[in-house]
C-alpha cells in the first residue's frame, strides 16, 4: 500500500446493502479476519477434494496491481484462482455477477451488473487498480459457460487495462467444470488444476475502441494456449 | 467469586433496590413521553415547518429505542454494561478507522482492539491498577509493535490516530464500564448519561432560543455561545439539585461539589461534542456512519461521552475510589 493519507472510505455513508453492491467497497479488519478464515477453509477444502495444483504461480507478478483473467465454467474457478494467489496478493476484488453477501465476503467479490452503467463501473474500476494498488481476478466471458468450452471474450477487459502499465496474467483452471458444471447444485470430487501463463502488458495500446479489441484479443489467445499446454500435459 | 460480586454482576432483581434508580428511571420515560407529547402538540398547532417535524420525529423515534438500550443493561446487571461498553468501543472504533483511513492499516487497527480487549478485561477484573496503566501501555504497545509492519512512511499518522482511537474510545469508555464495579454503579451510571444527554438537549434547545454569536464557526457552525451558556447553567442546576440524592453519603454529593461536577459535565461534554466534529471537519465528512436515524453513527450520538466519561469517573472517585467496597480481581484473584 502506498503512502499514509487521512481519507475516509470509499464507502462511507453507504448503507449496508448499497455497500456491498458497490465497487466503491473497502474491506475493514473484520472482513478480512474473516475473508482469511473462510480462505483457509476453503483451500484446505480444494486441496483435499480437488486435489488443487497450480503450476507457474512463479509468473504472478510480486506487486499490485495486476488483472488476473481466466476462463469460466464452474463456480470452483474464482475459488481455485484465490487459493493460487499468495496472502500478500490477496488484496484483489473477484469481478463476478455476484451480489450475495457471502460472495462478497468469502471473496471480496465485486458485483459487476450485467446491465446498467457498465462504462461508469469500468471506470470507477480502473482508477482504484491504480491508486488502491489491488489486484483483481476477472472472468472475461462474462459469465459461466455451459458446455466448458470457452466463450468469445467481453471487451471489459480492454477497457480496463488499455495505455496502462497493469499486467494481465492470463490463467486457465482445468478440471471445474468436469467437479462443479453449471448444471450442477453441488461440486463432485475430481482433480482441478490451476496454470498461470506470463503476464501481458497493454502500456502501449490506444485506449479506444480498437485498442481495447486488440487487448482482448491478446488476452483469448494467451489464455486458449494455456489451455492447449495444460490438456497435452501428463496427468 | 462472592455472593456480592454475583448479584453486582447478574442480580437484575436488585436493580430498583436504590430509591434513586428508580427516580432517575422514570425521569428518563417522562422526559421521552413530555417531549413525543410536545412535538405531537407543536404539530397539531402547525408551529413547526415540515421539515423540523420530520426532523423531530425521526430524532424522538431514535431516542425511544436508545433509551431503553443505554438503560436496559445498567438495570441487568454490571455484566451487560461490560458486554454494552465493549461494543460501544468497538463501534466506535470502527466509524473513527473508516472516517480516517486508519480501517486500512489492519496490523495497527487489530493492536488497538487487541487493547480495547484488555481495558475490557481490567475493567471486568476489577483491577484497578492494571486498569490504570493500560493507557501508558498501551501506547509504549502500540507504537512499539507498530514498527513491526516495516512501514516507516506514514508512521507518525498511523501510530497517532491508533493511540487516539485508543485513549478515547478504549480507555475513555472503558472508565464509563468501570463504574459497573461500584456496588451503586445503577445510580452513577444513568445519573451521569442522563447529564451528558440532558446537557445536549439543552445546548440544542438554548441554542435555538439566544443563540447569537457562534462559538466556533470552522468547525460546527451550528453551536452558539447562547447555546453554550445556556446548556452550562441548566445542567449545572440540574447536576446540583439531583447530585446530593443520587450520591448520598458519597464525598462528591457534600458541599458545593455536585455544583462543580455539573460544570464538568457541561463544559467537557461540549468540547467533547467539538472534538468529533473537528475530526469530521479534519477528513471531510458530515456524519460518522449512517447507524441512527436522525443521528448519524454512534459517535455521532455518544460524542459528548468521550471526554465525560474519564472526568466523571475521576471526580467522583477523586475522595472515595469507584468500587472500593466490592471484590478486587475477581477473575485474576489477587
Amino acid at each position: 500500500m502506498d503512502p499514509w493519507q487521512l481519507r475516509p472510505a470509499r464507502d462511507h455513508g453507504m448503507p449496508l446493502r448499497e455497500r456491498l453492491a458497490s465497487t466503491r467497497r473497502e474491506p475493514g479488519l473484520g472482513e478480512v479476519l474473516l475473508q482469511r478464515s473462510t480462505g483457509m477453509l476453503l483451500s484446505g477444502y480444494l486441496r483435499a477434494a480437488h486435489r488443487l495444483r497450480i503450476h507457474g504461480a512463479e509468473q504472478l507478478p510480486s506487486q499490485p496491481p495486476f488483472v488476473m483473467i481466466a476462463n469460466h465454467s464452474s463456480h470452483l474457478d474464482a475459488l481455485s484462482l484465490a487459493a493460487a494467489l499468495p496472502w500478500r496478493l490477496r488484496h484483489v476484488f473477484f469481478e463476478t455477477p455476484a451480489k450475495s453477501l457471502l460472495a462478497s465476503w468469502l471473496l471480496n467479490a465485486l458485483p459487476m451488473q450485467r446491465r446498467g452503467p457498465v462504462r461508469h463501473a469500468l471506470g470507477d474500476l480502473r482508477a482504484r487498480l491504480l491508486e488502491d494498488h489491488c489486484g483483481l481476478v476477472l472472468f472475461p466471458e462474462g459469465t459461466r459457460s455451459a458446455n466448458g468450452v470457452l466463450q468469445p471474450f467481453k471487451s471489459g477487459l480492454g477497457m480496463l487495462v488499455a495505455g496502462t502499465d497493469v499486467p494481465v496474467v492470463p490463467c486457465w483452471v482445468q478440471g471445474a467444470f468436469a467437479a462443479w458444471p453449471r448444471q450442477a447444485r453441488l461440486p463432485r470430487p475430481g482433480p482441478v488444476q490451476v496454470e498461470i501463463g506470463a503476464p501481458l502488458r497493454f502500456a502501449e495500446v490506444a485506449d479506444d475502441r480498437d485498442g481495447w479489441q486488440y487487448v482482448v484479443r491478446q488476452a483469448e489467445q494467451a489464455v486458449a494456449s494455456l489451455a492447449v499446454h495444460t490438456a497435452d500435459a501428463p496427468p | 467469586m462472592n455472593e456480592a460480586t454475583l448479584q453486582r454482576l447478574f442480580g437484575w432483581r436488585q436493580a430498583f433496590d436504590h430509591a434513586p434508580v428508580v427516580w432517575l428511571v422514570a425521569g428518563v420515560f417522562a422526559v421521552l413521553v413530555l417531549g413525543s407529547l410536545l412535538v405531537a402538540a407543536l404539530a397539531a398547532c402547525g408551529r413547526l415547518s415540515p421539515a423540523t417535524r420530520i426532523e423531530l420525529r425521526r430524532r424522538l423515534l431514535s431516542w425511544w429505542v436508545l433509551a431503553p438500550l443505554m438503560v436496559g443493561p445498567v438495570l441487568l446487571g454490571a455484566a451487560w454494561v461490560f458486554g454494552a461498553v465493549l461494543l460501544l468501543s468497538l463501534a466506535c472504533y470502527r466509524e473513527f478507522a473508516r472516517a480516517t483511513g486508519l480501517f486500512r492499516e489492519h496490523f495497527t487497527s487489530a493492536l488497538v482492539v487487541a487493547g480495547i480487549l484488555v481495558v475490557t478485561f481490567t475493567v471486568v477484573d476489577h483491577w484497578y491498577d492494571l486498569f490504570l496503566a493500560v493507557l501508558p501501555l498501551g501506547v509504549v504497545a502500540i507504537a512499539g509493535l507498530a514498527v513491526l509492519a516495516d512501514r516507516p512512511r506514514g508512521y507518525v499518522q498511523r501510530t497517532a490516530l491508533a493511540v487516539f482511537a485508543f485513549a478515547f474510545f478504549g480507555f475513555g469508555f472503558g472508565h464509563l464500564a468501570y463504574f459497573a464495579n461500584d456496588d451503586r454503579f445503577r445510580s452513577l451510571i444513568l445519573f451521569v448519561l442522563i447529564a451528558v444527554e440532558l446537557n445536549d438537549v439543552f445546548a440544542y434547545l438554548s441554542g435555538r432560543l439566544f443563540g447569537r454569536r457562534k462559538l466556533v464557526p470552522q468547525t460546527s457552525p451550528n453551536k452558539t455561545w447562547g447555546g453554550a451558556l445556556g446548556a452550562l447553567v441548566l445542567t449545572t442546576a440540574f447536576v446540583a439539585l439531583v447530585g446530593p440524592y443520587v450520591f448520598d453519603d458519597r464525598p462528591a454529593g457534600a458541599g458545593l461539589r455536585p455544583l462543580l461536577f455539573g460544570v464538568l459535565i457541561a463544559v467537557a461534554g461540549q468540547l467533547g461534542d467539538l472534538v468529533l466534529s473537528s475530526i469530521k471537519r479534519d477528513v471531510g465528512i458530515k456524519d460518522f456512519a449512517a447507524t441512527i436515524p436522525g443521528h448519524g453513527g454512534l459517535l455521532d450520538r455518544f460524542d459528548s461521552l468521550v471526554l465525560v466519561a474519564p472526568a466523571a469517573f475521576h471526580f467522583l472517585g477523586f475522595e472515595h475510589g469507584i468500587g472500593l467496597d466490592s471484590l478486587p480481581r475477581i477473575l485474576s484473584g489477587g
